[in-house]
């Protein structure tokens, strides 16, 4: 399973791991994107995500960020995400879906830099993250 | 950090010894039950994380509805001094100035009963819930929202939603100063926009309660509550607006506290000294999301109030329906402290904390000045929640105090335990009528997901920071 939901008393986080750092990064939001219930068949639309920060455990959490935005905000709903460019300071990808307000299943207001690390783990990466529910 | 040493002090307080990277000591209010609670979480721990930022004046506190947050628990309270101490957005939280309202009425159990369904589902359809809810009584443009974000409640008064009166039932009088919307970015403001008036997700609720008895009947006079009683308690905040202003300012503050040379222990506990330019633009941010939050609440109470009216075909003054107050409880505000015997100035974290002011404050307003200010602490769906008075030991805790029951399972834990069981019909059975915008917020917050807030309350008053005035029990709520 490429996340498990962890027990947080007072929010909801989740583990990924996965066998790259783009791998990772297109997990998180994956795992994010069913957390919320936000999944749609369609890929009609696609939506341009760009975020920078000092380095990839700041990158994680707002390229997580600008997702739970898009899909809260925007009602932006998403079939499949792809990363175009991950450095050390940058993340660029594409959401692919399309804009339809349907209920969501989860209640996350935010996410957490609480305790955030991305490890290597044999050969994989692998990252805790903790929502504000 | 490793160690974490924890001796009990009395049977209501707990010390973590200062230890490795920490610059004071930790002392978390809990009796034998609560310190139990504590043993599978990470929360005593982030006491002691925040002992370890720059500047911390006393203790490192955590009131008896401690739980695992995020950076700092829930619960959490500190004291950073303004010479050479810091703020902390993640210490604010998401929710700045979330904060719960008691709105009292003249009606009896008898008299409101009959309307209850009615009203729930009137209010269900007019104050939006639920993850993402857009406001639909409400309108406002760009600039109306900069005049909520520097003006707070004033504001809805002044756009004659509410009456004058209502502002000095407030803490802060509704406002926080030094707002400053030139500090918001873009995406906040975009996110605000169509939140006035909306409830949100998660724990937030509107909920009717019946007063169930009167433990201090001068203090409950003064505020107006009798047994039997009809009140509505609201517990919102600043919405998406104030979660934006705390992602913004969280990374914003990594970087800070990197070249302003801070030893994080957790990065949700990224900070800047309170003297420099990026806290002063936090705290003016802020100070905008809590404005924001307090015309939210006020909006919502309009709605109320016209829903009562259109049913009860009365004014909502004939109804009673008078604001007792409105407490926040995720802040960080500069307040003045007694220290080492001398008056200073602090920036005081309340993460998940109400300010206690004690009788004789020349903060309150003068109807609260004799009583002690009012702090409301909501328990959870099926049980007590507690409106209680700031005692004379507050000043202990920096004048703060609990703010509910504080959770004991998590949400996971609690779907798990749910499942199988409609959480609709149990609360039924107790009599208590629940609508929800979604089943899944139910589950999360069924009774048994929290402490039970008797226990918390008991502790507060143990050590003389606030007097127990009135018990109410729930028996109709909307949750978000």
């Amino acid at each position: 399973m490429p996340y498990e939901m962890i027990d947080h008393t007072a929010d909801m986080g989740i583990k990924v791991s996965a066998h790259g750092m783009r791998a990772l990064f297109e997990e998180a939001a994956r795992a994010l994107i069913e957390v919320l219930g936000a999944h749609i068949e369609s890929n009609a639309e696609e939506v341009s995500v760009i975020t920078e920060g000092i380095d990839k455990e700041d990158l994680l959490v707002r390229w997580l960020q600008e997702i739970l935005y898009e899909i809260e905000v925007q009602d932006f709903r998403i079939a499949f995400v792809r990363i175009d460019t991950l450095d050390d300071t940058m993340v660029a990808g594409k959401l692919y879906g399309e804009h339809a307000p349907t209920p969501l299943a989860g209640n996350i207001k935010a996410v957490t830099y609480h305790n955030i690390t991305i490890k290597r783990v044999d050969k994989a990466f692998e990252t805790t993250i903790i929502f504000d529910a | 950090m490793e160690d974490v040493k924890v001796t009990r002090i009395d049977p209501y307080r707990l010390k973590i010894e200062k230890n490795g990277p920490m610059r004071t000591w930790g002392l978390i209010y809990a009796n034998h039950e609560i310190e139990r609670s504590l043993e599978k979480d990470q929360a005593i721990q982030q006491v002691a994380n925040v002992a370890c930022l720059p500047g911390i004046v006393g203790p490192s506190m955590a009131m008896p509805d401690i739980h695992w947050g995020y950076g700092f628990p829930i619960g959490g309270v500190a004291a950073f001094s303004m010479q050479d101490g810091v703020v902390s957005p993640g210490g604010v939280g998401y929710d700045i100035n979330c904060g719960i309202r008691c709105i009292r009425t003249s009606l009896t159990v008898e008299e409101f009963m009959p309307k209850q369904d009615l009203l729930l589902s009137e209010l269900f359809n007019r104050v939006p819930s639920g993850i993402g809810s857009r406001s639909k009584a409400i309108k406002i443009g760009m600039q109306d929202l900069k005049q909520v974000l520097l003006h707070g409640a004033a504001w809805v008064v002044k756009q004659g939603y509410a009456p004058s009166e209502d502002l000095e039932a407030h803490e802060d009088y509704g406002k926080i100063a030094g707002a400053s919307p030139d500090e918001v970015s873009k995406k906040a403001m975009e996110r605000g926009l169509p939140e006035l008036g909306t409830l949100g997700s998660g724990n937030h609720f509107l909920e009717f309660d019946i007063v169930e008895g009167i433990a201090h009947a001068e203090i409950a006079q003064q505020f107006g509550l009798f047994k039997d009683q009809l009140v509505i308690q609201v517990h919102t905040g600043s919405r998406g607006l104030g979660h934006q202003i705390c992602d913004d300012y969280v990374h914003s503050m990594i970087a800070t506290a990197a070249k302003q040379g801070i030893v994080l222990p957790d990065r949700q506990l990224a900070c800047a000294y309170l003297a420099s330019n990026e806290a002063k633009a936090y705290l003016a941010a802020m100070a905008a999301a809590a404005n924001f939050a307090y015309a939210n609440r006020e909006m919502i109470t309009s709605l109320i109030r016209e829903t009562f009216e259109r049913i009860f075909k009365q004014s909502w003054e004939y109804l009673g329906m008078r604001l007792l107050y409105d407490c926040c409880h995720n802040i960080a505000k500069i307040e003045r402290i007694m220290w080492e015997g001398k008056e200073i100035e602090v920036c005081v974290h309340r993460k998940g904390a109400t300010r206690a002011l004690p009788p004789g404050d020349p903060r309150l307003p003068q109807r609260f000045r004799q009583t002690g200010q009012p702090i409301l602490v909501p328990g959870d769906m099926g049980r007590l929640s507690y409106i209680l008075a700031g005692a004379p030991n507050a000043e202990e805790t920096f004048f703060s105090a609990c703010h509910g029951a504080g959770r004991l399972l998590s949400r996971n834990e609690a779907k798990r335990q749910a499942k199988g069981r409609s959480i609709l019909d149990e609360l039924r059975s107790k009599g208590i009528h629940a609508m929800a915008a979604s089943r899944n917020t139910l589950a999360e917050e069924m009774p048994e997901a929290y402490k039970n807030v008797s226990l918390v309350v008991d502790t507060m008053s143990g050590v003389g920071v606030t007097h127990v005035v009135a018990k109410l029990r729930p028996i109709g709520m909307i949750k978000g």
